[in-house]
């Protein structure tokens, strides 16, 4: 008995729909649930309670984990161990407490050296928590080296209103970008070794046509005045860099370099 | 019987008509009503979710379908028009028919879907009305076009011939321009829902619709859903074909599919070279518009689906090249490039290994301890997307390789500079592999952003390979001696399966990459504007995601074959419709397509 061409196929089709879906369903199976509303205003939590709220919401709801680890360095953002302690010493007359809840509300008020400023504000969409929610978010953090002591009065009122809230400060340089260009192909002779967006073709150092965009303002500064203080870039040789840079460029030359720098993204 | 089919088919447009007028004139007013209404409805049974799923999977199916073929149909046409080969008129036309007997189906799931945001996702839809609504009017305009010129362009191929085809031809690429202007407005509303922009923080619109529609994820689906129409079209086209061809009863029947499943195959296979680049771009455009997004989509809970992804898009060029191969079997004179399969096979197989390598993979816990961070040790070398990047570009090449031999299986060159000729393409090619390998291995020294940028010289090696080794190629092919002629219709009947396998996996392969676009937004409907309350708000795992999929592209499958059967494309023997006499296909001289 022949089997028709239509059964064959129909046949053959099903199969291999088949494998896929049996792959597909023995890999893990990871669902992403929509987070829960977490309400603490008014009620009595104790400080353990608070902090096991704050480590829940640190893994689901804050997404913090896709780019932060804690007691492994991640290359996206920092290490939170010890960020209870680490936080007061951050910014000078600035608690921990205070620290923390700036780096979620405004991330970029503070840029941790060496990362990007990619940390989106917490209370704002798509992540969205709620004063309760970062009240205890606070607290967890607070517990990872350090101690517990935040009420949820200072969480500012504003925060977690979605429309409240200043957009994150931005970085001014005082310079001039357009004589900055000039510094970098003459006196500056950054153009021997680098390209810069239009300008510039060496391969010597890295090309900074986005330099701006990968790198922070303070990074870059560093990188200028003292080469060796902020490390090699991976894939280029050390000792490369001119060091005496900062003793050669007026303090003006300098800031319109730095601003011209600034403009690569 | 001839009258009766038209008749049915004047019908259906009819039918399309109404329901496309109805809807569109009721919308204002549903919209309004629908700020007195609840969130959500629940649809009976199933769930609105999977209700909505299910119809716009098919819906996206059937659009990408009559959106896709027309574009090669036309291209067919003025190939036939241009140098007077009638088989080429004919195929043109019979790739209209299948076009064609889509149409009114498309309409209809696409009515239905619109009936079921209306019904069941009622805030849903009046907050897209709020932003798109002078959209719709210019949507609704081009469909009544595209749906004009395209009765016009099939029912006008035998009244618009001889001096008039130029017309006709027009018609054709007329119908494409509104065809693609259709998808284009269609994927703003779509994109705005990944990577909204021209809206306030409350999600009102804030200038005009033009920022909405722009967004930041638009012009790259625009992009990569035109390529992969163009792929879905062809592989369906040559399914149809490798179907015809297996229930085929005369020889000249076989020989007629066989070369149509070829071209439909051939179509396919060019478009879903670049289908790769385009996509690529979309990935960064992703995470240019949010990082947490971009890593979500690559790292976080749907790390796996692109492992999933990576095999469907290697067992395609697997397919691809194998068919290529089979193909090159009927051709008299091909034994000579034989050698050089099992080479192309390894690198085939050595790329899809290196592909299907997660970067990261969302572990438990206890696994990450295992293998000390959450990137393996040794296969995380070949995880990052410089590896990627690498063996997909070594995979193209080889494609292209297998397509360079099919070419020339049968002839052989006549001019002087031959030799000189085939060095240069060699050259290029093996300078083209090195160059990306170079970049591929010196991506792994440098930082991130400057690896990006070496994508771009691996693309532009590839791409220059391509159009060397073809710009020395075709005049060196011109007016070669031939070791014989094709022996259409004597091809192995498994290379049909092999069509039949790429159809299946591709459309698959759609589903899934439909549940990407959709699943990174997780619990929004328009991410971080407005959020999903509903009690399905979950983002559901890979596995049922799959069993959806498959469901569903059986459903469409089992359509597809009611629809095309129905439309009288079933004939047994019976040479096309309207007088177009099939061509003889076997012996026809050259072979060159
Ligand atoms: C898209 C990646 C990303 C996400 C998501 C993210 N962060 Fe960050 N975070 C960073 C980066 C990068 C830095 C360092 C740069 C800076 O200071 O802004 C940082 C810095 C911090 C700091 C300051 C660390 C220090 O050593 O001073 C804290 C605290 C912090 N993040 C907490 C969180 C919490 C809690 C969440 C989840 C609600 C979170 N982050 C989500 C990327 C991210
Ligand atoms: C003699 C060659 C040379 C000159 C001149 C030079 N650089 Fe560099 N630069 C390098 C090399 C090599 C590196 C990479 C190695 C390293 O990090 O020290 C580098 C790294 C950098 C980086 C870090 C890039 C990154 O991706 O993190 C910056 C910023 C930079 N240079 C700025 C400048 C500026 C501004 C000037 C001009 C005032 C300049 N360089 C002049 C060779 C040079």
């Amino acid at each position: 008995m022949r089997v028709p061409v239509g059964v064959k196929a129909s046949l053959f089709a099903l199969a291999i729909m088949g494998s896929y879906t049996y792959f597909a369903n023995s890999i893990p199976q990871i669902e992403s649930k929509p987070p829960q509303e977490l309400s603490l205003e008014g009620g009595n939590v104790t400080p353990a309670q608070l902090v096991k709220a704050g480590e829940e919401i640190y893994k689901t709801k804050g997404t913090c984990e896709i780019c932060h680890r804690i007691g492994q360095k991640g290359t996206r953002a920092p290490d939170l161990a010890g960020i209870g302690s680490r936080a007061a010493t951050r910014k000078p007359g600035m608690s921990a407490k205070a620290y923390i809840i700036e780096s979620l509300l405004q991330p970029s008020a503070y840029i941790v050296e060496g990362y990007p400023p990619i940390m989106p504000a917490v209370d704002k969409p798509p992540i969205g928590l709620n004063r309760s929610e970062l009240w205890a978010l606070t607290a967890f953090l607070e517990s990872l080296g350090g101690t517990v002591d935040v009420k949820l009065d200072d969480i500012p009122k504003t925060a977690g209103a979605a429309a409240g809230g200043g957009a994150a400060p931005e970085l001014k340089i005082p310079g001039d970008p357009k004589s900055g260009e000039q510094v970098f192909a003459g006196k500056g002779t950054c153009i021997a070794c680098h390209k810069a967006g239009k300008i510039g073709a060496s391969p010597v150092g890295p090309d900074l046509s986005q330099i701006a965009r990968i790198q922070t303002p303070d990074y870059i500064m560093k990188k200028i005045l003292d080469p060796a203080s902020v490390g090699t870039v991976a894939g280029f040789p050390p000792n490369v860099m001119p060091k005496d840079l900062g003793t050669r460029l007026t303090a003006r030359e300098y800031t319109d370099l730095v601003a011209f720098l600034l403009t690569l993204k | 019987m001839k009258g009766l089919g038209v008749a049915r088919r004047w019908a259906g447009l009819a039918l399309t008509v109404l329901v496309a007028v109805v809807a569109l004139t009721a919308l204002p007013a549903i919209a309004q009503d629908a700020a007195k209404e609840p969130a959500y409805r629940s649809f009976p049974v199933i769930g609105s979710r999977l209700a909505v799923w299910g119809v716009a999977q098919l819906h996206l199916n059937f659009a990408a379908f009559i959106l896709g073929c027309p574009i090669f149909a036309v291209i067919i046409e003025i190939i036939g028009w241009r140098t007077r080969d009638e088989r080429y008129d004919w195929l043109a036309h019979e790739f209209v028919k299948l076009t064609f007997a889509a149409f009114s189906t498309t309409a209809l799931l696409g009515a239905f879907l619109l009936f079921l945001f209306v019904g069941y996702y009622p805030k849903f839809w009046t907050y897209m009305t709020s932003i798109f609504f002078p959209t719709y009017g210019v949507y609704a305009l081009l469909f009544f076009a595209e749906t004009f010129i395209v009765y016009l362009w099939y029912y006008g191929w035998d009244w618009l011939s001889g001096p008039r085809k130029w017309i006709h031809v027009s018609l054709g690429v007329l119908s494409n321009l509104v065809g693609t202007a259709i998808l284009f407005v269609a994927n703003s509303w779509v994109t705005f829902m990944i990577s909204p922009a021209g809206v306030d923080e409350a999600g009102a619109l804030k200038g005009s619709v033009w920022a909405a529609i722009n967004n930041f994820t638009w012009m790259p689906i625009n992009i990569h859903r035109l390529i992969a129409n163009i792929v879905f079209g062809g592989t369906i086209a040559a399914a149809y074909s490798a179907f015809r061809f297996l229930s085929a009863r005369t020889d000249e029947e076989r020989a007629r599919y066989d070369w149509m499943g070829y071209v439909g195959n051939f179509v396919a296979l060019s478009a879903f070279i670049v289908l790769p680049f385009a996509g690529y771009w979309l990935g960064r455009e992703i995470y240019a518009f949010n990082q947490t997004m971009g890593i979500t989509m690559m790292g976080g809970f749907m790390s796996w689906l692109w492992i999933v992804q990576a095999i469907l898009i290697g067992v395609l060029f697997l397919g691809f090249n194998y068919y290529l191969w089979l193909g090159m079997e009927r051709i008299p004179g091909s034994e000579r490039y034989r050698k050089f399969v099992p080479p192309m096979l390894f690198i085939l197989t050595i790329g899809f290994i290196v592909w299907a390598t997660p970067r990261t993979l969302v572990v438990t816990l206890d696994e990450v301890r295992a293998m000390g961070g959450t990137h393996h040790p040794v296969i995380g070398f070949f995880g990052v997307m410089s590896a990627k990047n690498t063996v997909v570009n070594l995979m193209i090449l080889t494609t292209f390789l297998s397509f360079v031999l099919y070419r020339r299986a049968n002839r052989i060159s006549v001019k002087p500079w031959a030799r000189t000729g085939m060095a240069v393409q060699w050259a290029a090619l093996f300078v083209a592999a090195a160059i990306v390998v170079f970049y591929g291995v010196y991506g792994y020294f440098v930082e991130s952003i400057v690896r990006i940028g070496f994508s771009v010289y691996q693309v532009l090696a590839v791409l220059s390979c391509i159009l060397i080794v073809m710009a020395i190629d075709i005049p060196m092919f011109k007016g070669a001696r031939s070791t014989g002629t094709i022996r259409w219709g004597t091809i192995a009947p498994r290379s049909q399966y092999v069509l039949i396998l790429l159809a299946v996996t591709f459309t698959w392969l759609m589903g899934l990459m439909g549940f990407a676009r959709s699943g990174i937004r997780q619990h929004w409907h328009v991410f971080g504007v407005l959020r999903d309350t509903s009690a399905e708000a979950v983002t559901p795992a890979l596995g049922y995601a799959a069993n959806v999929i498959t469901i569903v592209t059986i459903v469409f499958f089992a359509l597809v074959t009611f629809i095309f059967w129905l439309g009288g494309l079933g004939e047994k023997g019976k040479a096309g419709a309207h007088g177009h006499a099939a061509p003889v296909i076997a012996g026809a001289s050259g072979g060159e397509d």
